[in-house]
């Protein structure tokens, strides 16, 4: 009865009634993000009774969130961003269970989390990790509430909704740039009504009511008020299925492929692939690889042009540490094949002084 | 005339949110390379849309009068 009264003024609503409040308490909603969207879009779904939130974020608050963070206190600076929203959610309405998971959103744990709710917030600020909860939906098959900010601008739209066009659709180039709002910056109103605009789709969708914003971009400017939406059509046929993700965020994942001295000393005369040696120009031993190179660590970044990304690249340094960052470097710059010699140039001047001796 | 309308860094980009360009029968893809070289997007990715409606940028379209071409970035803020 309680919950009656609490929720009555949207239960007297024809379009919710008790049987959509039903609907709202049993729902589960994942927020990956508690910073500006997030915030907004937290204590909407909790206040109207949401049954299950999730809540994905290892960020800890810092003085500079608060001005757009609003649910944050200033006493709270240091503390992990999703305790504090589910302090915020348990006064608001203890009626919701929430789940605050202080973890990084990667390709290890996205699909499992996803697994158990049945919509996805994309409350982020990066593009590299819309496009791994595009991916991660399509293959838990679960809707996508995606909402980002450009200063004055917003853009809200419902992916993968009942098997509807994704991120990809829309935006095709997963390795394109855009500032987020550390870089660009932001006010707290504008990334309070695109959450808003992204809570009420979750709520739509709940609820079976209105018109979800699928295969629909909505762009708002609240400078001038216009508000603009772009149609767009599913052209990714591609299946993603979870073999494929795990192959593709692996990689990604800093899970670089390490590879003894021993396996590669047949390639040593292989003009396909290069050998990398990211140490600096006077460390011993020196190993003269006919197809090698020598890039320090340190310089790697400017001289990537100098490198294929489609060739096979060895890199190796003193002892295999400095390799491994070298190799995640490539990998994150999408070299296709980069491995990392385990042992480094000590491991391996052993075994080319074993090969020159046969 | 054919309006074009710009958003996000795109718009910081032409300095304007939306201006109007003497229509001259040209394929869309011509005139993405035409505001290309008007305004230097280089690697500043977006899609495009023609009447509200995103197509793909290598698309077999003239433009038409009166069409309103968008330029829409993706944002990452938030």
């Amino acid at each position: 009865m309680n919950d009656s009264i609490r929720y009555n003024r949207q239960i007297i609503l024809p379009e919710i009634g008790e049987n959509g409040q039903h609907k709202l308490s049993i729902a589960k909603v994942l927020i990956i993000g508690a910073g500006g969207l997030g915030a907004a879009v937290l204590p909407y779904l909790a206040a109207a009774g949401v049954g299950e939130i999730g809540i994905v974020d290892d960020d800890v608050i810092e003085i500079s969130n608060l001005q757009r963070q609003v649910i944050y206190k200033t006493s709270a600076v240091g503390k992990y961003k999703v305790e504090e929203a589910k302090a915020m959610v348990s006064e608001l309405n203890p009626l919701v269970k929430v789940n605050a998971i202080a973890e990084k959103l990667s390709g290890k744990n996205a699909i499992s989390l996803f697994e158990q709710y049945d919509i996805i917030v994309d409350a982020t600020d990066n593009l590299s990790i819309k496009y791994l909860i595009n991916d991660a939906c399509l293959v838990t098959n679960k809707p996508m509430v995606y909402g980002s900010i450009f200063r004055f601008q917003g853009q809200v739209s419902v992916f993968n909704y009942q098997n509807g066009p994704t991120y990809k659709c829309l935006y095709p180039d997963e390795n394109s740039q855009s500032l987020n709002c550390e870089d660009a910056g932001v006010i707290g109103i504008s990334v309070g009504i695109i959450g808003m605009l992204q809570a009420n789709e979750v709520i739509k969708m709940i609820l079976q009511i209105g018109e979800v914003l699928s295969g629909k971009i909505l762009v708002y400017n609240i400078l001038n008020n216009q508000q603009q939406k772009y149609d767009f059509e599913k052209n990714t046929i591609a299946k993603l299925d979870k073999k494929a993700f795990e192959e593709k965020y692996k990689v990604a994942e800093n899970q670089i492929e390490e590879i003894a001295a021993e396996v590669i000393v047949n390639e040593i005369d292989n003009d396909e692939v290069l050998f990398l040696d990211v140490r600096n120009a006077d460390e011993l031993p020196k190993i003269n690889f006919k197809n090698g190179i020598q890039i320090p660590l340190m310089k790697l970044e400017n001289e990537i042009e100098n490198l294929n990304p489609n060739q096979t690249i060895y890199v190796y340094c003193q002892s295999g540490i400095r390799s491994k960052i070298a190799a995640e470097l490539l990998q994150r710059k999408n070299f296709k094949s980069v491995k990392s010699i385990a042992g480094g140039a000590l491991a391996l001047s052993q075994i080319v002084k074993e090969k020159i001796a046969d | 005339m054919i309006e074009v309308k710009y958003f996000g860094a795109v718009a910081e980009k032409t300095k304007c949110e939306f201006e109007k360009i003497p229509f001259s029968e040209v394929s869309l893809q011509q005139f993405l390379q035409d505001l290309e070289i008007k305004y230097q997007f280089d690697s500043l990715s977006f899609s495009v849309a023609v009447n509200q409606k995103i197509v793909p940028k290598t698309t077999d379209y003239k433009l038409q009068t009166s069409d309103v071409v968008a330029l829409l970035p993706p944002f990452a803020g938030g």
